[in-house]
């Protein structure tokens, strides 16, 4: 594989670095374009669970951009209920071949804490969030509860 | 050096008086070429008989000459030798008095007769050939072919007329002067030399200080000079002096424009017919010599082309329609030598000076076809002065190209030999064919420019001036395609614009490749008809496939191969589709179909061949297919068919592919348009300011998919997973990492590919007429938006629907979009402006709601397709703007 030297190092770094919005990193040895991460958010509503996501590198990183996807449904104006999500760092066309992994995490954690309701990728969520901040607030709670998964507990 | 001779005044009247001197600025007729010729000589004597009136004087302390230096009444006392000259010009002018004896050492020995002009040709035409002194003056040599010179110009000089014409409010001698230079070749080779300005400075103190100067001395210095001109010089105000063909080139230009813009500032240009006649008459002459004698062997013999073409033509109607058109015509016959060291020294140019050249030029074009009496019978392909422009035009074409963005020589020749290799491979594999015929004669020559300058169209990436801009359009409009093809084909040497096809748009060069292709199937038609006369076989005058619908792939296969393999000119033969069990007689419609069918299973990416790319929505070379050579083979056929058959094929290849098949290799540049984020990623590793080998940590391997999503990698060079990139080799790393992804990785596919393509194509003027991008619009023919097909298959989401008001005002705005605000909407909604296979229904483009009425403007996700439109309360509105968003938003529209 192209980049093992250079996904090695960031494995390495992040796991050293140990985020306590993403943990629980899993990477299987074989193949290390696949990575599986907890993002644990700290603002409401979603600071009451945990979500899982794959980041998916290509053949070509660093030269491609990886792919982030939410395994763990989520209620948020910009993730659809695939759980797609479009950030900006790491689309095509801005994409850096020198941006690390953890910016890209840092990037997505500070989008799930502050939503985009400008640029939604679920209209009528963002409606909601714009208009009716509470009956979001309160649904999304709700969502989360239901469906995510339990944040890990602190040491 | 003056009063030596004991001249008698006592000899009779003055002899000048009583020769009759043709001026030089009379209009000439065609038929006093040769008289005019003996005539010039004659008034070339006389001039410098006065010349040396006023300078020297005739040696007579008695005379009462006042135009003689020896009398008491000679009124213009130390004149310069500038000075001298011009007035001696005006003295020949007015045929003023001539004394009787000049300095006896400097008189002809040949007597002047009345009669006898002819005998001073000798002298004179050997003298023309010397080289004068580049000061501007004479030189005081005692022999007397030695003073007779060539009226050239100077700059200094120029402006000195001018002053003194402005003075007098008389511009007869501006008028005069113009006319004998610019019709005497000679004059004008010499005029306007560079001049080492220390030496000039020099030179003319020591001559002042020295008249009387040694003879041996004067040589040595005017050898000096001439040298200096010659070798690399100091100066600094010209364009560029870097190249050694410009540097060359002993004409000043900065000189020469300066001039020139002197002349034409002048009021009402009262010089201009003077001129006009001046170039006709030079460009006749300049025409005798290229044509029918040997060209010049003086090297200087290319400053009188790029003198007058740095005349303002455009000032002047009157030039532009009569003396030009006759100049270029003398131009476009010099040989590919001397147009090459031209196109060599306008290449240095400034582009703004290049454009004025080339709008000159289009403007004589255009003027001379619309002002041109031209039918069936005289066509504007038969138009001399029409076709020595385009002939100049291509030097400047050629010019344009080379001092663009060129490939390197060294990937050129390379590109050529492996070229070579694989044309050589393709007739070794037809060795075998049954009745392989010997190869017709009828390959396209190259452009002996082409050859000259070693550089096609093709291995410049980036021209001087846009290729777009030699197109022109009252050329398309008049062109008669099937007689120019004629002239083309008749290799008579005469004018065809298939010869110059940068003056054509890709419809016209497109309507001359279906001539072509249509004989050469009209040939094969025949012959078919000739074999089946003389061996009995059945005749065959079509290229006939006959497919089951099931088996389309298979059955094409077999039918072309067993064609090709038979005999390859078989593939040039009109082809003609059956469908098994099926009726439809193919008149066009069925053969369409049958390219759609195969392009259809062919490019699937589930087949294997290729592979496609969801952001460029364009298709790849596999390079782990498991496919054979000859299904690759095949779709170069197919593709070489489609052009031959005029069908245009769904195919979205990036350019680099029309770029390969026209026999260059990829570079990195191409991937830009062919892999747009490595690209980009791998232009910033490129530029990376940091220490590479940390931040990137890369090893000399490429990484990349088979179709089955399984990863794969490759070293670059040997050991490459060993050899970190560092920023001293990232440049090579680069270089490989293209080379490897558009060349090394598909090279058995590719050669397939071409080797199919060229099968077809191989003796078609194709390669010569169009550059990749035409190619591209030849096989897919022109990208039209179907809007309507998108709007059938769009979603809509956040509470629109294909009802809601907005979304109406939305398909009723963009459907009266032109085709550029088409191109936009679609680039912004959804990253790519190319349609996808199958065309825009395949898109899926999703309509979003985003929020109510307000002045924010519409967003896309790229990502996704999906275009987030406000509910904007009007039509206008909404109109407005989406127009700011699509033309303003250059790239990612944020989050």
């Amino acid at each position: 594989m192209a980049a093992t030297r250079r996904l090695q190092k960031e494995l390495t770094d992040l796991r050293k670095a140990g985020l306590s919005c993403f943990r629980d990193i899993i990477v299987d040895e074989k193949n290390m374009l696949q990575w599986q991460g907890l993002i644990v958010p700290e603002s409401v509503p979603y600071d009451k669970g945990a979500f899982r996501i794959t980041i998916d590198f290509p053949a070509e990183y660093p030269f491609k951009p990886p792919k982030v996807t939410f395994k763990t449904k989520i209620y948020h104006p910009n993730i659809d209920e695939k759980g797609q999500v479009c950030l900006p760092i790491i689309s095509a066309e801005n994409w850096k071949p020198a941006t690390k992994t953890d910016q890209v995490i840092q990037a997505l954690v500070a989008l799930v804490n502050t939503p985009e309701p400008e640029h939604p990728l679920r209209a009528d969520v963002a409606e909601e969030y714009t208009k009716d901040k509470k009956k979001f607030l309160k649904n999304a709670e709700e969502f989360t509860r239901k469906n995510s998964e339990k944040r890990p507990v602190d040491k | 050096m003056s009063a030596n001779g004991n001249g008698s005044s006592d000899r009779g009247a003055p002899a000048a008086s009583a020769i009759t001197v043709t001026l030089p600025t009379r209009p000439s007729t065609a038929d006093g070429t040769e008289t005019d010729g003996m005539k010039r000589a004659a008034a070339k004597q006389l001039i410098e008989k006065y010349y040396y009136q006023l300078t020297d004087g005739c040696g007579n302390p008695q005379c009462t000459n006042q135009h003689c230096a020896s009398s008491t009444v000679f009124s213009q006392k130390n004149l310069s030798k500038n000075e001298a000259a011009v007035r001696a010009l005006d003295l020949f002018k007015q045929k003023a008095r001539l004394c009787d004896s000049t300095p006896a050492s400097k008189v002809p020995k040949v007597p002047i007769q009345e009669t006898g002009e002819a005998n001073h040709m000798s002298t004179v035409q050997s003298s023309a050939t010397e080289r004068p002194s580049t000061s501007g003056g004479t030189s005081s040599s005692a022999s007397a072919t030695k003073r007779t010179k060539t009226p050239f110009l100077t700059e200094q000089k120029v402006h000195a007329i001018i002053e003194q014409c402005q003075k007098k409010g008389d511009w007869s001698l501006l008028i005069r002067t113009v006319g004998e230079t610019f019709r005497n070749a000679e004059a004008l080779n010499l005029s306007f030399v560079k001049q080492p300005k220390s030496k000039e400075q020099m030179r003319s103190m020591e001559e002042d200080a020295d008249k009387d100067k040694d003879e041996n001395e004067k040589e040595k210095e005017n050898q000096d000079s001439s040298s200096a001109s010659v070798s690399p010089s100091d100066e600094t105000d010209v364009d560029c002096s870097t190249d050694d063909e410009f540097n060359k080139v002993t004409l000043d230009f900065n000189s020469t424009r300066r001039a020139f813009e002197a002349m034409f500032s002048v009021e009402g240009l009262p010089f201009l017919s003077a001129l006009n006649n001046a170039i006709m008459y030079l460009a006749r002459d300049v025409e005798m010599q290229i044509r029918y004698h040997q060209a010049s062997s003086n090297p200087d013999y290319i400053n009188l082309f790029l003198i007058i073409m740095e005349i303002p033509v455009q000032q002047s109607p009157e030039i532009l329609e009569n003396a030009f058109p006759m100049f270029c015509k003398a131009m476009g016959c010099l040989p590919a030598s001397a147009q090459a060291r031209i196109a060599k020294v306008w290449s240095k140019f400034d582009v703004v000076r290049l454009q004025k050249l080339l709008e000159s030029l289009q403007q004589l074009i255009t003027v001379k076809i619309i002002t041109g009496q031209f039918g069936r019978t005289h066509t504007i392909s038969d138009d001399e002065g029409i076709a020595g422009a385009a002939r100049v035009m291509k030097i400047l074409y050629y010019a344009s190209m080379i001092g663009g963005r060129c490939d390197q020589l060294e990937l050129i020749k390379e590109e050529r030999r492996v070229n070579q290799e694989e044309e050589n491979a393709m007739h070794e594999f037809f060795q075998g064919a049954m009745a392989q015929e010997p190869k017709d004669q009828h390959q396209p020559k190259p452009d002996p420019l082409a050859t000259e300058l070693q550089i096609t169209p093709i291995d410049c990436r980036k021209p001087l001036i846009p290729f777009e801009n030699f197109i022109n359009d009252v050329v398309n409009e008049h062109v008669e395609m099937d007689k120019d093809f004629t002239n083309y084909k008749s290799d008579t040497g005469r004018f065809s614009y298939m010869m110059h096809s940068f003056l054509l748009s890709t419809a016209t060069k497109n309507l001359g490749m279906y001539f072509d292709n249509r004989i050469r199937m009209i040939n094969e038609r025949r012959t078919s008809m000739l074999q089946s006369i003389v061996h009995g076989a059945p005749t065959m005058p079509f290229l006939r496939v006959r497919v089951r619908r099931d088996h389309v792939i298979d059955d094409a296969l077999v039918g072309l191969e067993i064609a090709a393999r038979d005999n390859p000119q078989d593939l040039k033969k009109q082809l003609y589709v059956e469908f098994e069990g099926e009726q439809g007689i193919d008149e066009g419609g069925v053969s369409k179909e049958f390219f759609q069918l195969i392009i259809e299973e062919i490019f699937n990416p589930d087949f294997g061949m290729f592979t496609y790319d969801d952001e460029t929505r364009r298709v790849w070379f596999n390079p782990t297919s498991f496919e054979n050579d000859a299904q690759f083979s095949l779709i170069g056929i197919v593709l070489g068919l489609a052009i031959y058959n005029n069908v245009i094929l769904d195919i979205n290849f990036p350019m680099v592919v029309y770029r390969k098949l026209m026999g260059k290799k990829g570079t990195f540049e191409d991937m830009v348009d062919s892999h747009p984020t490595l690209a980009s990623s791998l232009q910033q590793l490129l530029d990376h300011d940091g220490d590479v080998e940390d931040d990137f940590l890369l090893n000399f391997v490429i990484g990349f998919k088979d179709v089955f999503e399984s990863t794969l990698s490759h070293p670059l060079k040997e050991k490459g997973e060993d050899i970190p990139v560092t920023n001293e080799n990232r440049e090579e790393y680069v270089e490989l990492y293209a080379d490897y992804l558009l060349n090394k990785s598909i090279e058995k596919q590719f050669r397939a590919f071409k080797r199919g393509f060229l099968m077809v194509t191989d003796e078609s003027p194709l390669k010569m007429l169009f550059r990749p991008e035409e190619l591209e619009l030849l096989v897919c023919g022109s990208k039209d938006f179907d809007f309507h097909q998108l709007e059938g298959a769009t979603d809509y989401d956040g509470g629109f629907n294909s009802g809601s008001r907005s979304v109406r005002n939305f398909w009723e705005v963009v459907h009266e979009f032109s085709e550029e605000q088409k191109r936009q909407l679609l680039q912004f909604a959804t990253g790519s402006d190319r349609v996808p296979v199958g065309g825009l229904s395949k898109l899926k483009l999703i309509i979003a709601r985003n929020g109510p009425d307000s002045d924010r403007l519409p967003t896309a996700h790229t990502c996704f397709n999906v275009l987030l439109l406000p509910d904007y309360s009007t039509k206008d509105k909404l109109k407005e703007r989406l127009l700011k968003a699509i033309t303003h938003a250059k790239g990612f529209g944020m989050l």
